[in-house]
C-alpha cells in the first residue's frame, strides 16, 4: 500500500467515522443516565431527511443555511429523544421495544420516508451541502494536513465534543451525578439526586447528537436524500458505546476504525481493485459482530464500565 | 439525654396499592437519644422512616422537626434539612470510590471535582469519628462492615442531626455489631438523634434508650428501655406472648447413617473467585446442620454446589455414599436433595408464575404431570390443590401469581413442593427471614418434623438464635472455609460470632 | 417528584384487558396519525377510509390483503416465538430472505418433480436455512451471552447482502444467465409454483393457510408442553430455571432455530406463494422482518392472535402498495405501523399500572 492511498483511506475514515461518533456520542451519554436506546437509527434518519429539508428550503448565505440545517435536523431528532425518554422513563416501557418501535417508525420505511415523500426531498441535491473546512490553512500541512484538516466543520466539532464529553462525565460534579443515575438510581435519588430529570435531559441529548449524525448523512456523505440512507449506522453506533467502554474517546477510536471499514470499500472500487464489493459493504456488519462477541466473552466478562442500572426502569415506591 | 425533642412524627397514614402499610403511626424521638423502632417484618418501620427521609410521601399526617412543622418534597429536602438515613440494603455506587460516594449530591463541591480535595474532606472525617475506611478505595472492594461506614459518613458529611439506621446489624458480626453501638453513642453524647431500627430484641435491649413498637401499622406504645423486659418487648411487637424455647428435638443421631457428604469441595462465585475451599462435613439422618457466618462468606456458593446449581471446581457430593455428578441440578434432584434458597420469589420460584405452575417446578419432566412431553392440566391442578390444603397456603385460587402473596404463604408454597418429593436432603438457606413470628414458627416446625422423618437438613442461617434452637451441631463458614464444628450444646453466641469474624478458638482462648 | 402522572402498580390483570388494550392502542395510533396527516396538509378521513375500501371492504381487496398478510404472519409467528422467550430477536428479516433463497434452490434444482414434492422441498429448504441463519445468534447468544439485539440486527444486513451478491454480485445458480441488462433471478417452473385456495369466494394463499395451522401448532408449543413450560420459566425468571435444572443454553438455541424456521418457511412460501423467484431487491425494500415485529407486540406476543394481527397489517401494506401516489404519500404505511407499536407498547403499561393524575395532593383515577 503506498503513502497517498493510506492518507486517503485515513482521511476518509474520519470522514465516515464522524457521524457513527456522533450517533454513539449521544448514545454513551443516554446510556450513561441508565437509560438503553435502540431509537438511533430512527432518530438519524428524522435528523437527516428534516436538515436536508432545511437545507432545501432556508434562503440566505450557504453557512447560514448550513448552520440552521443542522440545528433542525438535531432538534427534529431531539424530539423523537423526548418521546423515547416518555416511552421509556415516564411510562417505564421495556425501553428495548420501545427503541425498537422508534427505530420502526421514524427509519427507513416510516416516518423519515414520508417526509421525504411528502416535501419531495428526494428529489434534488441539498442547495447547500456541507463541504470540507480549512482552518487556518491548516490543510496545507504535509500528512497531517490532507488527513486530519481536510475534514468539514462537523468533524471539527466533534473533537471539541470528545474533549467536553471526557471532562464532563469524569471531572464534573454533574458527571459524577450522572454517573451515579446509570449506577445505582436508589443511591443517587437518596442522596437527593432528581433522577428523571437526569434520564430525561441525556435522552434527549442523545437524541439530539443522533439527529447531527443524521444531517451529516444527508448534507455531508451524499447530499442527496435517499430512504433509509444510514444504512445500519445507528446500531452499529450503538455497538460502538460496547466497543468504547463507555468512553468517549475509545468511542471517538472505535468510530474511525468503522469509517475506515466503510471507506475502505469506497476507496478500493473507485480504484478498480480486484476485492469483490459485496464483500467489502458486508466488512462493517461482520467486524461489529465479531467485536461484540470478542467483548461478550471471556476477559471482558465483567462488561466493563457499563452502567449497572442500564436498561432498567426506576421506580421508587414499589415495595 | 436532653428532653427536647428533635422529631415528631403524628398520625401518619401511608398506603400502597392493597396494603397499608403506616396507619396511623405516632412516634416522636429527643435530642442526644439512640431511639429504636422496633417491629416485625412488614410492621412499617422502613415505610416510616422512608417517609421521614423524604422518599415517600405520606397520604396523611404531620412531621415536626425541632417544633415546626415541615414536608419533604424529596430526599434532597430532607437531607437539606439534617436527616441522613442508613439504609439495609446499602446506598452505594459500587464502582465509584468511597470519597465519591461520600460527596454524591453535595452541590457545595464546585462544578469541578478534584479527586485529591475531596479524598483528604472524607479522610478527615473519617479520622473524627474513628470509623476507618480508605478514601480512595473502590466500595465493590470493601468488606459489608467497611461499606456501613462509608454509609454512616455520607450521611455525616452532610451534616445530618438526625441519623436512621435500618437493620444495621444485619450484615455485622457480633463483636462488629458492638463497635457499631459504640460509634452510635458516640454520635449522640455530641447532640445527635439515632434512630434505630430493628426487629431483635436483644440489640434493642441493649443500644436503645427508648423504644417505639410497631405492629401491623400502627404504634403500640413507647417506652424506657430501662425499664422493660425483651419478654414485655416481644409480647408489644407480636401481640401475644411468645415463648423462647429451644425447639424439642426427639434426637440421637450417633447411631445412624452418613446421608449427605461433602468432601473437600471448592467453587468460585459468579465473579471468579475463589468462593469456596476445600469444604468438607457430613450430615446423618435426621440431623440438623447449621451453617454460620457473616453472608457472603461462602454459604451461597455452598448450597448451590450441593443443589447441583454450581459446578465444584474440586471435590465430590455423595447422597447414601452415592456420589452425584458434579454441577448437575436434576442428578441432585433425583438424588433426593431439596432445596429452600435464599432468595425465595426469584430463584426458588417463578414469581410471575401460579402457584400451579410453581408446585410443579421440578416434577414437570416426570407422570403424571406430563406425558410425552405433553403437560397434563388436569394432573397439575389436582397436584396443586392437594398441597395448597395440606400446607394451608392461603390464597385466592391456585392460580394466583406467587408474587402476590405474603411472604409466609410464599414459603409454604417453596417448602410443599419440596417435601412433596419426599427428600433425603434438605438445605435451607435462611428460610424465615423477612418472615413474622407465626410464619417462621411455622417454617421451623416443618423443618424440624423433615428431620424427625429422618431428613438431613443442612440450615444456613445468619441468625445465630435459629441456628442455636435448631440444630444439632454448627459449621462456621469463614472466607469459604469451615473454621468450626462444634456440637450446639458447646456453642454460644460469643464462640460463634468470634469464628464468623474469623478468629480461631484457640488462638482466642489460648 | 413532581409529575402530573402517576403509575401505581396493578395487583392483577382483568381479562378484558387482553382486547381491550390493543383495541385502544389501534384508535389511538389512527388519531396520532391524523395529526402527522394534518401537520402535513393531508386529510387524514379521506386517507383513511381510502385504506379502509381498499384493504378490507371489497371481496377482491380482501384477497389482496391476504397476500400481503401471508409473509407478514410468518414474521409475526417468528417475533412473537422469540419475544415471548425473552430473546430480542429481530433478524426475522434476515431469516426470511435465506429462507427465500434456500427453498428458490429447491424449487429451481427439482422443477421436473411432481408439485407436491417440489413445493414441500421448498418448505424444509426454507426452514433449513432460515432455521440455521437464526442460530448463529442464538449460538452466540447462549455460548457468549453476546447481545442478541444487535447481532441478528447485523445479520440482516448481512443477509441483504447477500442476496445483492447472488443477484447481482455474482453469476450464482440463482441469477437468470439471459438478464443482461438489470441482472434478475432465475424464474420458477410454473409447476413449482404453490396454489390458491378459494375459500367462500376469497383467494387464499396456501401460505397464509399453513401459517395459520402453524399459529395454532405453535401456540400448543408453548401453552402446552414441557417445552413451552420450560420456555416460559426461563424467560420469566431465569435464575428459576437454573434452580429447576432447565438447559437455559440449549433452550436459546432451539428457540432461535424454531423461529428461524418460521420466518424461513415465510420466504419459501414467498417464493412459492407470490414472487417465483429470488428478488433481491423487492425483498429488501419490503421489510417484512420489521413490520413482523409490530404484529407480535400487537398480538401480545401470541401466536394464533398473530395471524389474525396479520391480516390487520397486511391491510394497510395493501392499501400502501394500492394507493401510492401523490396523495397517499410513501412511508404512510410504515408510519401508521410504527405507531401502532408505540402504542401497543405503552398499552402494555396499562396492563401493569394504573394511571392516576395527581392534583394537588388528591388523587383521581383515570383509567380502570
Amino acid at each position: 500500500m503506498n503513502s497517498n492511498l493510506f492518507m486517503v483511506i485515513a482521511a476518509s475514515a474520519i470522514f465516515y467515522g464522524t457521524p457513527l461518533f456522533f450517533a454513539a456520542l449521544g448514545e454513551l451519554l443516554t446510556e450513561r443516565s441508565g437509560v438503553l436506546n435502540l431509537g438511533v437509527e430512527g432518530m438519524m434518519l428524522i435528523g437527516g431527511v428534516t436538515g436536508a429539508w432545511a437545507s432545501q428550503h432556508i434562503g440566505g448565505t450557504s453557512w447560514f443555511v448550513v448552520l440552521m440545517s443542522i440545528l433542525i435536523g438535531t432538534s427534529a431528532a431531539a424530539l423523537v429523544g423526548l418521546l423515547h425518554a416518555f416511552l421509556a422513563i415516564t411510562l417505564r416501557v421495556n425501553q428495548t421495544v420501545a427503541g425498537l418501535a422508534i427505530t420502526i417508525f421514524a427509519g427507513g420505511l416510516g416516518l423519515s420516508s414520508y417526509f421525504a415523500s411528502v416535501w419531495n426531498v428526494a428529489q434534488r441535491p441539498a442547495t447547500h451541502p456541507i463541504r470540507f473546512l480549512d482552518v487556518g490553512g491548516l490543510a496545507d500541512t504535509p500528512i497531517l494536513g490532507p488527513i486530519f484538516f481536510h475534514q468539514n466543520i462537523l468533524t471539527y466539532f466533534s473533537w471539541i465534543a470528545v474533549v467536553v464529553a471526557s471532562i464532563y462525565l469524569f471531572r464534573t460534579r454533574v458527571g459524577l451525578q450522572l454517573r451515579a443515575v446509570g449506577e445505582s438510581p436508589q443511591t443517587a435519588d437518596a442522596m437527593g439526586i432528581n433522577v428523571v430529570k437526569y434520564r430525561y435531559i441525556h435522552t434527549v441529548i442523545g437524541g439530539a447528537l443522533a439527529g447531527v449524525g443524521g444531517v451529516y448523512y444527508s448534507l455531508a456523505i451524499i447530499p442527496t436524500w435517499v430512504d433509509g440512507m444510514t444504512k445500519g449506522a445507528g446500531w452499529i453506533a450503538i455497538a460502538l458505546v460496547i466497543f468504547g467502554f463507555w468512553r468517549p474517546d475509545l468511542t471517538l477510536a472505535g468510530a474511525y476504525l468503522f469509517g475506515a471499514l466503510q471507506s475502505l470499500s469506497l476507496t478500493l472500487k473507485a480504484r478498480n481493485m480486484h476485492i469483490n464489493g459485496d464483500l467489502l459493504d458486508a466488512l462493517p456488519f461482520i467486524m461489529t459482530i465479531v467485536v461484540l462477541v470478542l467483548l461478550s466473552g471471556g476477559w471482558a466478562k465483567k462488561r466493563l464500565g457499563a452502567p449497572a442500572s442500564l436498561g432498567v426502569p426506576y421506580e421508587r415506591e414499589e415495595r | 439525654m436532653s428532653e427536647k425533642i428533635a422529631v415528631r412524627m403524628s398520625g401518619i397514614v401511608k398506603r400502597f396499592p392493597g396494603v397499608i402499610a403506616n396507619d396511623g403511626v405516632n412516634f416522636d424521638a429527643r435530642e442526644g437519644e439512640v431511639h429504636a423502632l422496633l417491629g416485625e417484618n412488614g410492621a412499617g418501620k422502613s415505610t416510616l422512616s422512608n417517609i421521614l427521609t423524604g422518599l415517600y410521601r405520606p397520604d396523611n399526617g404531620e412531621i415536626e422537626l425541632n417544633g415546626e412543622s415541615i414536608s419533604f418534597s424529596s430526599p434532597r429536602a430532607a437531607l437539606n434539612a439534617g436527616i441522613g438515613m442508613v439504609h439495609q440494603h446499602f446506598r452505594l455506587v459500587s464502582s465509584f470510590t468511597v470519597a465519591e460516594n461520600v460527596v454524591l449530591g453535595d452541590e457545595s463541591t464546585g462544578t469541578f471535582l478534584n479527586a485529591g480535595d475531596v479524598a483528604q474532606k472524607v479522610e478527615e472525617l473519617s479520622q473524627r469519628y474513628n470509623l476507618a475506611v480508605d478514601p480512595r478505595a473502590r466500595v465493590w472492594q470493601l468488606s459489608v462492615g467497611e461499606q456501613q461506614r462509608v454509609e454512616i459518613l455520607k450521611v455525616l458529611y452532610r451534616g445530618a442531626r438526625i441519623l436512621i439506621l435500618d437493620e444495621p446489624t444485619a450484615v455485622l458480626t457480633p463483636q462488629e455489631a458492638d463497635a457499631l453501638f459504640i460509634t452510635l453513642r458516640a454520635m449522640v453524647k455530641e447532640g445527635r438523634t439515632v434512630i434505630f431500627i430493628s426487629h431483635k430484641l436483644d440489640e434493642v435491649m441493649a443500644v436503645s434508650d427508648r423504644v417505639t413498637v410497631l405492629r401491623g401499622g400502627r404504634t403500640v406504645g413507647t417506652i424506657e428501655t430501662a425499664h422493660s423486659s425483651r419478654r414485655e418487648l416481644a409480647r408489644l411487637m407480636v401481640g401475644r406472648e411468645v415463648v423462647f424455647d429451644r425447639v424439642e428435638r426427639k434426637i440421637n443421631s450417633s447411631d445412624k447413617e452418613t446421608v449427605l457428604r461433602v468432601n473437600a469441595v471448592s467453587a468460585l462465585d459468579d465473579r471468579g473467585n475463589k468462593a469456596l475451599n476445600d469444604v468438607s462435613l457430613t450430615i446423618k439422618t435426621g440431623e440438623v446442620l447449621g451453617v454460620a457466618g457473616v453472608s457472603g462468606n461462602g454459604q451461597r456458593e455452598l448450597a448451590e454446589v450441593i443443589a447441583g446449581m454450581r459446578h465444584a471446581s474440586a471435590g465430590t457430593i455423595s447422597v447414601n455414599e452415592k456420589e452425584i455428578p458434579n454441577g448437575k441440578v436434576r442428578h441432585a434432584i433425583s438424588a433426593g436433595i431439596a432445596h429452600v434458597p435464599e432468595d425465595r420469589l426469584h430463584t426458588g420460584l417463578a414469581s410471575s408464575h401460579s402457584i400451579e405452575d410453581n408446585l410443579i417446578l421440578k416434577s414437570y419432566r416426570t407422570q403424571p404431570i406430563s406425558r410425552y412431553s405433553v403437560l397434563r392440566r388436569k394432573a397439575i391442578q389436582e397436584n396443586a390443590s392437594q398441597l395448597v390444603e395440606q400446607y394451608d397456603v392461603k390464597t385466592p385460587s391456585t392460580e394466583t401469581p406467587v408474587r402476590l402473596l405474603s411472604g409466609g404463604n410464599v414459603q409454604k408454597v417453596l417448602l410443599a413442593r419440596e417435601f412433596s418429593a419426599n427428600p433425603k436432603v434438605l438445605i435451607a438457606a435462611s428460610p424465615t427471614r423477612g418472615l413474622d413470628v407465626g410464619a417462621i414458627e411455622n417454617v421451623r416446625s416443618h423443618i424440624v418434623a423433615a428431620a424427625d422423618s429422618g431428613v438431613g437438613v443442612l440450615l444456613i442461617s445468619e441468625d445465630l438464635e435459629e441456628l442455636l434452637s435448631l440444630s444439632d451441631r454448627i459449621v462456621v463458614l469463614y472466607e469459604g472455609r469451615i473454621v468450626g464444628d462444634l456440637p450446639t450444646s458447646s456453642a454460644t453466641r460469643e464462640s460463634l460470632g468470634l469464628l464468623m469474624g474469623g478468629v480461631a478458638l484457640e488462638e482466642h482462648t489460648s | 417528584m413532581k409529575s402530573p402522572l402517576r403509575l401505581e402498580r396493578r395487583l392483577t390483570q382483568p381479562k378484558k384487558l387482553n382486547w381491550l388494550v390493543p383495541l385502544i392502542s389501534i384508535a389511538a395510533a389512527l388519531a396520532l396519525g391524523a395529526i402527522v396527516l394534518l401537520l402535513t396538509g393531508k386529510n387524514p378521513l379521506s386517507a383513511y377510509h381510502r385504506i379502509l375500501e381498499t384493504a378490507f371492504t371489497s371481496k377482491s381487496s380482501f384477497s389482496g390483503t391476504l397476500v400481503s398478510a401471508t409473509p407478514l404472519a410468518f414474521t409475526g409467528l417468528c417475533a412473537a416465538l422469540t419475544f415471548r422467550a425473552g430473546i430480542i430477536n429481530i433478524g426475522g428479516e434476515g431469516q426470511f430472505f435465506m429462507g427465500a433463497v434456500g427453498a428458490t434452490l429447491a424449487g429451481l434444482a427439482l422443477s421436473g418433480q411432481p408439485t407436491a414434492i417440489i413445493i414441500l422441498s421448498m418448505v424444509v429448504m426454507g426452514a433449513l436455512f432460515g432455521g440455521l441463519y437464526a442460530v448463529i445468534a442464538g449460538v452466540l447468544k447462549a455460548k457468549f451471552n453476546t447481545n442478541e439485539i444487535i447481532t441478528t440486527l447485523m445479520l440482516n444486513y448481512l443477509a441483504g447482502i447477500f442476496l445483492n451478491y447472488l443477484i447481482f454480485g455474482s453469476t450464482s445458480y440463482w441469477r437468470d444467465p439471459q438478464s443482461m441488462g438489470f441482472p434478475t433471478g432465475k424464474q420458477l417452473q410454473p409447476r413449482a409454483f404453490w396454489p390458491s385456495l378459494h375459500i367462500v369466494g376469497f383467494t387464499v394463499p396456501l401460505g397464509f393457510l399453513l401459517a395459520t395451522i402453524l399459529g395454532m401448532l405453535l401456540w400448543f408449543l408453548y401453552a402446552r408442553t414441557r417445552f413451552g413450560y420450560e420456555v416460559n420459566v426461563i424467560a420469566d425468571a431465569p435464575s428459576a430455571a437454573r434452580y429447576a435444572g432447565m438447559r437455559t443454553r440449549w433452550k436459546i438455541i432451539s428457540v432461535m432455530a424454531i423461529a428461524g424456521a418460521v420466518a424461513g418457511f415465510g420466504g419459501a412460501s414467498d417464493v412459492g406463494d407470490f414472487r417465483h423467484v429470488l428478488d433481491a431487491k423487492g425483498l429488501q425494500l419490503a421489510g417484512y422482518g420489521y413490520t413482523g415485529i409490530v404484529v407480535a407486540a400487537l398480538a401480545r406476543y401470541n401466536p394464533v392472535s398473530a395471524v389474525t394481527v396479520a391480516i390487520l397489517m397486511g391491510g394497510l401494506t395493501n392499501a400502501g402498495y394500492a394507493l401510492q401516489g401523490p396523495n397517499f404519500p410513501s412511508g404512510l404505511v410504515g408510519t401508521l405501523q410504527g405507531l401502532i407499536l408505540f402504542t401497543a407498547v405503552a398499552g402494555e403499561v396499562l396492563t401493569r399500572y394504573r394511571i392516576r393524575t395527581q392534583k394537588s395532593g388528591a388523587l383521581s383515577e383515570v383509567a380502570a
